[in-house]
């Protein structure tokens, strides 16, 4: 889209006209289903605001005046019970006894100020996470697929769900010889949802989450191993900001009535999880040439490189994250592979020599 | 002024050059299907206009082109429609597969704001693909770079099935939101087999 530029400049005019004159509106979201508590202050306009923390309050004081949407809200969470406004310019949160820290960061487009509270949500873990031994690192093992997700299957009925399953138990042991606390996002033949997946390994504070897959295309020809780490397709800020803001009260009224009723409303919250990886695309990036390294050691294996790919699994993951594509259960011989316990078992261990090769060049670098 | 009242009055400029020509045959990219109603209804014996299409490849795992020929139309949602109705009815050379699983159909192509095409599927898109992440990537890929390559106003492409959003065809690629053209799918000048 090409405007002509007096439109841009008396839009940029309308705009800061704006900015003189109301109290900012702040839209205030807390999210207490993550490891964290997540709150999300969206401004109307950008605007920087300092925090403070003083006798189990945290204090969020701005410039300007500020009109929350919820000036006060209680929450039943450990880590933050509340808010309420405090004059005209300042924010005040009630922590719980689970409150440890506060992480906040800012974003533009539009202004949001961002605070990740930690802490301990006691006894509130989601069910099937293991709560591990108190200093032993945790790797998060991800079995593709499972109960009637089955995933891809094989000429002769061999079921993707099935054989991930198994690499992942066979994977397991091998780590936990090394000293490692192992989790696996699913250890029984069940449908598990995509977020949870990686809400395990992110309440499990896990070193590192792999995803274990095998293949399948229509070309039967189509043979090897690839490792994926994130592409940030699908985590443009621009574009999802704007794919969220389609129905939203901070959009420009809209012109246009679009047929798009159906069009995805999203909340910019639930986009900021999805973020999350993003800075984690480096160590991905080592991690998967390392697992991608091991899997071309094992004889026969095709050398499909390491790849990025926008993989709704590896989203939101707060630590190094891959998937790895073992073999094409699509190809008779590599089905019959995925069928042998040997075969497995060598699978298993690339994977795992791959992991313990990745801890060993961060403890060397020293930036763990 | 109040803000809303601001903001509508650039709402109103930002229409208001949207009537001002910048190439005969580029409406502006928030124009939908059925907004716009002075820009060209479609008239038959319009020209004809060759488009390209992404199928996945016979021999690698990428996507390979053919080409086809359209109906001219000022209009990117129309055109948007015929390029994948082009692409669902499939290849027709031996270098090609089938983008999208049999007996898909496109239900509705819609554009939004910021460049954004919504294509709405049937229901067979998810029933038909076999679960593997190559087949996905390439059929997701298939649907945004023909969008995108063919249709200037489309920068990105939601996939909506059965007119509801899904996080995945298949398990793997997210289609929560809309996705721009994959360069790194793209044929290769001399394709290499397996």
């Amino acid at each position: 889209m090409s405007l002509p530029r007096w439109t841009l400049a008396a839009i940029a005019a309308a705009l800061s006209a704006v900015s003189a004159a109301d109290p900012v509106s702040v839209r205030i979201a807390a999210d207490t289903g993550g490891a964290s508590t997540r709150l999300v202050l969206t401004f109307s306009r950008s605007m920087s605001c300092a925090t403070s923390e003083a006798q189990g309050k945290l204090r969020i004081s701005c410039p300007e005046p500020i009109l929350p949407d919820s000036a006060t809200r209680t929450l039943d969470d450990p880590i933050l019970t509340g808010w309420a406004t405090e004059g005209d310019r300042t924010l005040v949160l009630s922590l719980g006894g689970g409150y440890r820290r506060a992480d906040t960061f800012e974003l533009s487009n539009p202004a949001r100020l961002v605070l990740d509270l930690q802490g301990d949500r006691g006894g509130r873990a989601a069910s099937g996470v293991r709560t591990p031994a108190a200093t032993l690192p945790v790797v998060v093992l991800d079995p593709g697929h499972g109960g009637v997700e089955t995933g891809a299957i094989g000429a002769s009925g061999l079921e993707e769900k099935d054989v991930t399953l198994d690499l992942a138990r066979r994977v397991k042991p091998l780590l936990e010889r090394q000293g490692l606390t192992v989790v696996l996002t699913r250890d029984e033949d069940r449908v598990m949802p995509l977020d949870d997946r990686t809400a395990i390994a992110n309440q499990n504070r896990a070193e590192l989450f792999v995803s274990i897959h095998v293949n399948a295309s229509k070309r039967k020809s189509a043979v090897g191993a690839e490792t994926y780490f994130l592409s940030t397709d699908a985590t443009d800020v621009e574009a999802r900001t704007l794919a969220a803001l389609e129905n939203k009260a901070y959009a420009p009224p809209d012109q246009t009535s679009t047929p798009a009723a159906g069009a995805p409303d999203k909340g910019l919250e639930l986009i900021l999880w999805d973020l999350a990886q993003n800075s984690y695309l480096a160590e991905s990036s080592r991690l998967a040439e390392l697992v991608q390294r091991e899997m071309n050691s094992l004889a026969g294996t095709k050398d499909r490189g390491v790849r990025q790919a926008p993989f709704r699994v590896l989203m939101g993951a707060t630590m190094p994250a891959i998937l790895v594509e073992a073999a094409f259960i699509s190809n008779p011989q590599e089905e019959s592979r995925l069928a042998d316990a040997a075969a497995k078992d060598k699978i298993a261990d690339a994977i795992a020599r791959a992991i313990v090769a990745y801890r060993r060049d961060v403890a060397s670098a020293g930036t763990h | 002024m109040s803000a809303r009242a601001l903001l509508a009055a650039a709402a109103l400029l930002l229409a208001g050059c949207g009537r001002t020509p910048q190439a005969p045959d580029q409406p502006k990219e928030e124009a939908t299907q059925q907004a716009a109603p002075e820009a060209s209804a479609p008239s038959s014996g319009s020209p004809k206009t060759t488009i390209t299409l992404y199928f996945p490849s016979a021999t690698d795992d990428r996507l390979v082109t053919e080409t086809r020929e359209i109906m001219d139309t000022a209009r990117p949602a129309e055109r948007g429609t015929q390029v994948l109705v082009e692409l669902l009815a499939g290849p027709k050379g031996k270098d090609a597969l089938p983008a999208l699983p049999e007996g898909t159909t496109l239900r509705q192509l819609w554009i939004g704001r910021g460049g954004v095409a919504w294509a709405d599927f049937s229901d067979e898109l998810v029933t038909g693909l076999k679960g593997g992440s190559s087949d996905e990537l390439l059929a997701v890929y298939s649907v945004v770079d023909s969008l995108t390559q063919n249709v200037p106003q489309i920068t990105r492409v939601g996939l909506l099935v059965g007119g509801r959003e899904r996080d995945t065809l298949a398990g793997h690629v997210d289609i929560r939101n809309p996705l721009p053209a994959n360069a790194k799918l793209a044929p290769q000048p001399s394709p290499t087999t397996e």
